[in-house]
C-alpha cells in the first residue's frame, strides 16, 4: 500500500511548514496556560498532536483513490453523527458540537470538514463535464450544504461558515462561467440589509457593529478586539519575549490559547515572529496549491485545492479576527490553537495533500 | 512547476485544462494578496503603532497607586503627645466575590449591628466605581468586631477587615480649638494654589494647629507602581516608588499638666483663657469654651454630629480665644491709667471724690459700689475698680488719647499667633465713629469706653498679651503656640526664639503705679483676692462686663444683674520679673473677681509648683545615687 517509492516523494516542504507550526502552537499554548489552572494543556495539545500525526500517516498512506472509493459511506457516518448531536447532544457553552466520549470531547463538525471534501471531491471527478452544469452545481450545494445546515444549528455558524471556500472552490474549479460569478458576488451585496434585518441575531449584529466600531464598546463586545489589538500592537519588531508577554501573562487577552493565540504569539515574539509564522502558513498554501496543479488527475486537483481552501479559510478568518479586520467569530487558527479536533483534522487534511503528491506520477 | 495534465486521460480537452490551470493560478495570486495585506497591516500594527499599543499595554497593566504618609505627631513642650495617629479598622466588601448579596447583607447587618437598608445604601454607593474597588462598610469598627469578622473568613469570604491610621486626640476635648481637626479636603480647597498636589479624598488639617501647620504635619506622599491582571488584581509591585515621608512632628509650648488644669478648673461654664510666658510668648495653656471632640471629625461621618456642632446656639466650633470679641471692662482701666500718666493729663497723684454715681453732659452714670468710694487717687480707684474716678478721667484726657493708648498696648491689631482667623477687635474713636457709622463722635461714648464698655471689643488672647507687655515692661511678643518642630529623621530643631514685634515705652513711674495697683487687686483687699497665691505676688485686674452692648449710652442699671455679666481676669505673676501672664474669660458667669480669679489661680498654682519643684528625672538620679 505504502510503496518505497512513495516515501521518497514526500513532500518534505510542506512536510516541514505544517510541523514547524505545530511546534510553534504548542510552545504558545504553554505560554498562554502558563501559571493558570489550564497548565496540563500543553500536554494535553502534545497528545493530541501525536494523534493528529497518526492521522496524517493513515490518511498519506492509504491511496487517495481508495479513500474516495469510500468517501460516500465516511461522509454518511459524520452526517449521522452530526444528527445525533442535534438530537442527544448536551449543550456545552451554549451549542451542541462536541461529542462525549467518556473523559475525551470531540467536535464531529471538524472531522466532517475532510469526509465532506472527499465526497465533494469524490463527485466532481466521477461527474465531469465541460463546464459547469446544473446539476453538478446542485450536488455542490448539496454536498457542502447538509453538514453546513447541521453545524449552523448546534448552533456554530462561525464552523459552519469554514465549509463555504468548499462550495466556491469547487464551483469555480468545476468551470462556473465568469458572468455567472460575477452575479453571486453581487446578490449577498445587494441582500445585504434584508439579511440583516430579518436573519441575524442580536449577538450576531453586535458582534459586526462592534467590529466596524471597537470603541462602542470597550468592556463588552468591543473588548477582545481591543485587547487583541493592543496585544499585538505592542509586541514591536522583536516582541517581549517567550511567556514575558504582558496583554497575555496578565489575562487582558480572551480566550489566548485557543482563538486569540495569533495575537499571543505576535506579542511575545514581535513583528518578526508574527511574520515568520504568517509565512510558515503561506508555505503550506503555495504548496497545497503546486501540489493541485501537479496532481495526476481531477481527483487528486479537487483534494488538494478543497483542503487549502479549508485550511487558508481558516488561517485569514482568525487573523483577521485578531488584527481586527473581521468581526468575532470563534473560528480557531489551524495547527496553533490548542484543540484536539481542529489539529487532528487539519493534520489529516494535510496527509489527504501530501497523498495527492506521493501519487502524482502515473504507474 | 511540474504540470502534465497535457499527458492526462482525464482531460476532454485543451480547453478545459487550460481553464482549470488559470482559476489554479488565479486563486494562488488572490490568496497571496490577501497574505501580503495581513503582513502589511502586521506591520503597520506593530512596527508603525508600535509604541502606541505598548503604552496602552502598560495603561492596562500599570496601576500608580499612592502610598499616604503618617501624619506628624502633635507634642506637648514636654514631649509628651497630645495627637496621635492610632489605626483604626474598616469592614470592606469585595464585590467581585459576592454571591449571594442579600444573605451577605442580613449577616453583616447582624455582626456590624446596622441596619440592613444602611448596609444596601452602602453598596449602591459604590454602583459606579470599579468592580475591584471594596466597599468601606462600615468604619472604624471595635477591635471585637474586627477580630469576630476575620475568624469568620471561610463563611464570609467577601468581606474583610483593613486597617487605616486615623487621627487620635486622646484627651478628647482638651485644647481642640488650638489643635484644631483633620478631614477630607473639600473640592473649593482643591482648587486652590495651598493644596496643589492633593486629590479628593485627601485628609487635610481643617482647622486650629492642623491647619495652620499643615505642610509640615502632612508629611509628602509616596507612590508605588504595581502589576495588576485584567481583573485588576495586585500581582506584584514594581522597584520603583517613592516610600512616603512621615510628617513633622510639631512640639508645641502647652504644658499639659497646666492645660488640664485649666479644662478641669473651667468645668463647664462658657469663655475662654489664655495662659503665656511674657517674657518669650510662648502659650502655656489656651482654652475656649464650650468645646468639641475632634476625634468626630477624622470619621466619614454622620451628617447629624456635623450639624449638632454647626447649629449650637452656643458656637462651640469658634474659637472664643482669638474669634470672640468682648468688652474688656474694668480691665481697662489699666489702659486708661497709661494713658493718662503716658500722655502727662493726670498724676498718680490725681485724687477724686465718688459719690456712688456722676452726672456728665446732663446723664446719670453710675459706680458700681452703692453709696460710693468716696476719695481716692489712681492706685485706690484701679484696687477698687471705682467706675466714677474712670469716668472724671476719661472726660478729661479725650476718646483720641484713650484710642491711641489702647492701639499701642495691643488692642484693635490681631496678634499674630500662629491660628488662623485672629479678630482684631475694636477700638473706636472720631475717625472710626466716622468710618463705620457716618456719624459724629458723641462724648458720651467716651464715658462709656472709660470702663471698657460702649464699642470697645477685645478678645482673650490680644488681653494675655497686654498682660504680658506691662509685665515685661513694653515688649511684644508673637503669641506662639510651635515651640519646635522635628526635622526629617526625628530630630529636632531648635526651639524658636522668641519673636519681638514691637515694643512700647512706658516710664518706669507708670510701670510702677500699674503693677502696685494690680498687685493691691489682688493682695490688698481688692476686687482680686481670689486669685491670691502666698509668696508668688499676683497681680491682675478684674472685669464685668455688660452683655447686653450700650448703644449710645451706659444702662448703669444693668451693671447690677451680674449674672448676666461677662468675667475677666487679667494678670501676670508675680509682680516683678513675671513668669506667667494670663487672661481668663468667663461669658455670662457674674464678676471676674468671683468667675475668673479662682480659674487663674489654680492654673498658677500648678504653674509655681512644677517650677519650684526639682525635675523629677533628677530626683530618680539622687535616689539611686544614694541607696
Amino acid at each position: 500500500m505504502l510503496e518505497r517509492r512513495s516515501i521518497h516523494n514526500l513532500d518534505w516542504v510542506l512536510a516541514f511548514a505544517v510541523l514547524s507550526l505545530c511546534a510553534a502552537g504548542m510552545g504558545m499554548v504553554y505560554s498562554a496556560t502558563l501559571g493558570g489552572p489550564l497548565t496540563p494543556l500543553a500536554t494535553k495539545q502534545i497528545v493530541y498532536f501525536a494523534i493528529g500525526l497518526a492521522a496524517m500517516i493513515l490518511a498519506l498512506a492509504v491511496d487517495y483513490h481508495t479513500l474516495a472509493s469510500l468517501s460516500y459511506v465516511f461522509y454518511a457516518a459524520s452526517l449521522l453523527l452530526l444528527v445525533y448531536l442535534l438530537i442527544f447532544g448536551r449543550a456545552i457553552a451554549n451549542t451542541r458540537g462536541w461529542l462525549e466520549l467518556g473523559p475525551v470531547n470531540f467536535q464531529p463538525a471538524e472531522m466532517t470538514k475532510i469526509t465532506t471534501l472527499l465526497a465533494l471531491s469524490s463527485y466532481l471527478s466521477r461527474n465531469r463535464s465541460s463546464g459547469l452544469t446544473p446539476s453538478n452545481m446542485l450536488a455542490i450545494i448539496v454536498i457542502v450544504g447538509i453538514p453546513f445546515l447541521l453545524i449552523a444549528r448546534q448552533p456554530d455558524l462561525g464552523t459552519a461558515i469554514t465549509f463555504l471556500p468548499l462550495i466556491a472552490v469547487a464551483a469555480f474549479l468545476g468551470g462556473m462561467r465568469v458572468r455567472t460569478i460575477f452575479v453571486l458576488v453581487m446578490i449577498p451585496i445587494l441582500a445585504l440589509p434584508f439579511f440583516w434585518n430579518h436573519y441575524l441575531k442580536d449577538y450576531q449584529k453586535t458582534r459586526v457593529l462592534t467590529f466596524l466600531d471597537p470603541s462602542r464598546d470597550p468592556k463588552g463586545a468591543g473588548y477582545q478586539v481591543l485587547q487583541s489589538r493592543i496585544a499585538v500592537g505592542s509586541g514591536g519588531l522583536t516582541g517581549k519575549g517567550f511567556l514575558e508577554g504582558t496583554q497575555g501573562q496578565l489575562k487582558f487577552l480572551p480566550a489566548q490559547h485557543t482563538d486569540f493565540i495569533f495575537a499571543l504569539m505576535a506579542e511575545e515574539r514581535g513583528f518578526l515572529g508574527s511574520m515568520v509564522v504568517l509565512v510558515l502558513y503561506f508555505v503550506v498554501i503555495y504548496r497545497c496549491i503546486a501540489i493541485a496543479r501537479a496532481a495526476r488527475d481531477l481527483l487528486g486537483v479537487y483534494l488538494a485545492m478543497g483542503a487549502m481552501a479549508l485550511f487558508a479559510c481558516q488561517v485569514l478568518i482568525n487573523i483577521g479576527v485578531v488584527l481586527g479586520l473581521m468581526p468575532t467569530t470563534g473560528v480557531p487558527l489551524p495547527l496553533m490553537s490548542y484543540g484536539g479536533s481542529s489539529l487532528i483534522t487539519t493534520l489529516a487534511g494535510m496527509g489527504l495533500v501530501l497523498n495527492v503528491w506521493m501519487r502524482r506520477l502515473v504507474n | 512547476m511540474a504540470w502534465d495534465y497535457r499527458n492526462s486521460k482525464d482531460f476532454k480537452d485543451y480547453y478545459e485544462e487550460r481553464r482549470l490551470q488559470r482559476r489554479i493560478g488565479f486563486i494562488f495570486v488572490l490568496l497571496s494578496a490577501v497574505f501580503l495585506a495581513y503582513l502589511f497591516n502586521l506591520w503597520f500594527l506593530q512596527v508603525v503603532n508600535g509604541d502606541n499599543y505598548r503604552r496602552l499595554a502598560d495603561n492596562n497593566r500599570l496601576r500608580q497607586i499612592v502610598e499616604n504618609p503618617l501624619r506628624g505627631l502633635i507634642l506637648d513642650r514636654e514631649g509628651r503627645p497630645i495627637v496621635q495617629n492610632r489605626i483604626a479598622f474598616n469592614v470592606l466588601l469585595d464585590r467581585e466575590k459576592l454571591v449571594r448579596r442579600e444573605e451577605t447583607v442580613r449577616s453583616l447587618s447582624k455582626i456590624l449591628n446596622l441596619p440592613e437598608q444602611t448596609v444596601r445604601e452602602r453598596i449602591e454607593r459604590y454602583r459606579n466605581r470599579p468592580i475591584f474597588e471594596p466597599v468601606i462598610v462600615k468604619e472604624d469598627v471595635d477591635m471585637g468586631e474586627a477580630a469576630y469578622l476575620e475568624s469568620r473568613r471561610l463563611e464570609l469570604p467577601e468581606v474583610s477587615v483593613a486597617i487605616e491610621p486615623k487621627r487620635s486626640y486622646q484627651n478628647r476635648d482638651l485644647a481642640a480649638h488650638a489643635l484644631g481637626y483633620v478631614g477630607e479636603i473639600s473640592e473649593t480647597q482643591l482648587g486652590k494654589q495651598r493644596y496643589a498636589g492633593y486629590q479628593l479624598g485627601d485628609v487635610i488639617g481643617k482647622a486650629g494647629l492642623e491647619s495652620f501647620y499643615d505642610t509640615d504635619l502632612a508629611g509628602e506622599k509616596g507612590w508605588k507602581q504595581v502589576i495588576v491582571n485584567s481583573l485588576g488584581r495586585e500581582i506584584r509591585a514594581l522597584p520603583a516608588g517613592k516610600r512616603p515621608l512621615a510628617g513633622n512632628a510639631l512640639r508645641l509650648s502647652l504644658d499639659l499638666d497646666l492645660q488640664q488644669e485649666l479644662e478641669s478648673a473651667f468645668e463647664d461654664k462658657m469663655g475662654s483663657a489664655v495662659f503665656l510666658d511674657p517674657d518669650t510668648g510662648e502659650i502655656l495653656a489656651i482654652i475656649s469654651k464650650p468645646s468639641f471632640d475632634p476625634n468626630v471629625f477624622a470619621r466619614r461621618f454622620s451628617a447629624e454630629e456635623w450639624k449638632e456642632l454647626i447649629n449650637s446656639e452656643t458656637h462651640p466650633l469658634q474659637n472664643r480665644a482669638i474669634q470672640s470679641k468682648f468688652a474688656p471692662g474694668s480691665v481697662f482701666k489699666i489702659v486708661m491709667s497709661i494713658a493718662a500718666l503716658e500722655s502727662g493729663k493726670a498724676t498718680p497723684a490725681r485724687t477724686d471724690f465718688c459719690p456712688g454715681y456722676t452726672v456728665i453732659y446732663g446723664r446719670r452714670f453710675l459706680c458700681h459700689q452703692e453709696g460710693g468710694h468716696g476719695t481716692l487717687a489712681m492706685v485706690e480707684a484701679i484696687k477698687k475698680s471705682c467706675n466714677v474716678y474712670f469716668y472724671h478721667l476719661g472726660r478729661d484726657i479725650g476718646i483720641e488719647t484713650i484710642s491711641e493708648w489702647a492701639h499701642k498696648l495691643g488692642f484693635g491689631q490681631a496678634t499674630g499667633i500662629d491660628l488662623a482667623h485672629e479678630e482684631a477687635g475694636t477700638v473706636p474713636d472720631e475717625a472710626w465713629k466716622r468710618r463705620t457709622h457716618n456719624e459724629p463722635w458723641y462724648p458720651g461714648e467716651t464715658i462709656s469706653v472709660s470702663i471698657g464698655q460702649g464699642a470697645l471689643e477685645v478678645t482673650p488672647i490680644q488681653m494675655a498679651v497686654f498682660a504680658s507687655v506691662i509685665g515685661n515692661g513694653g515688649t511684644f511678643y508673637r503669641p506662639h503656640l510651635l515651640l519646635s518642630r522635628e526635622v526629617r529623621g526625628g530630630v529636632e530643631e531648635a526651639v524658636k526664639p522668641p519673636e519681638v514685634l514691637g515694643n512700647v515705652k512706658l516710664k518706669p513711674s507708670t510701670l510702677q503705679v500699674v503693677k502696685q495697683a494690680m498687685w493691691e487687686v489682688v493682695n490688698e483687699g481688692g476686687t482680686g483676692t481670689k486669685a491670691a497665691i502666698p509668696g508668688k505676688d499676683v497681680c491682675g485686674k478684674t472685669g464685668t462686663a455688660q452683655v447686653v452692648k450700650a448703644s449710645a449710652g451706659v444702662k448703669s442699671e444693668k451693671l447690677a444683674e451680674s449674672i448676666r455679666d461677662n468675667a475677666w481676669f487679667v494678670g501676670f505673676a508675680p509682680k516683678d520679673h513675671p513668669q506667667i501672664a494670663f487672661a481668663v474669660f468667663v461669658e455670662r458667669g457674674g464678676h471676674g473677681g468671683e468667675a475668673a480669679a479662682p480659674i487663674a489661680q489654680r492654673v498658677m498654682l500648678k504653674f509655681f509648683e512644677k517650677k519650684d519643684k526639682p525635675p523629677e528625672g533628677t530626683q530618680v538620679a539622687r535616689a539611686t545615687q544614694h541607696p
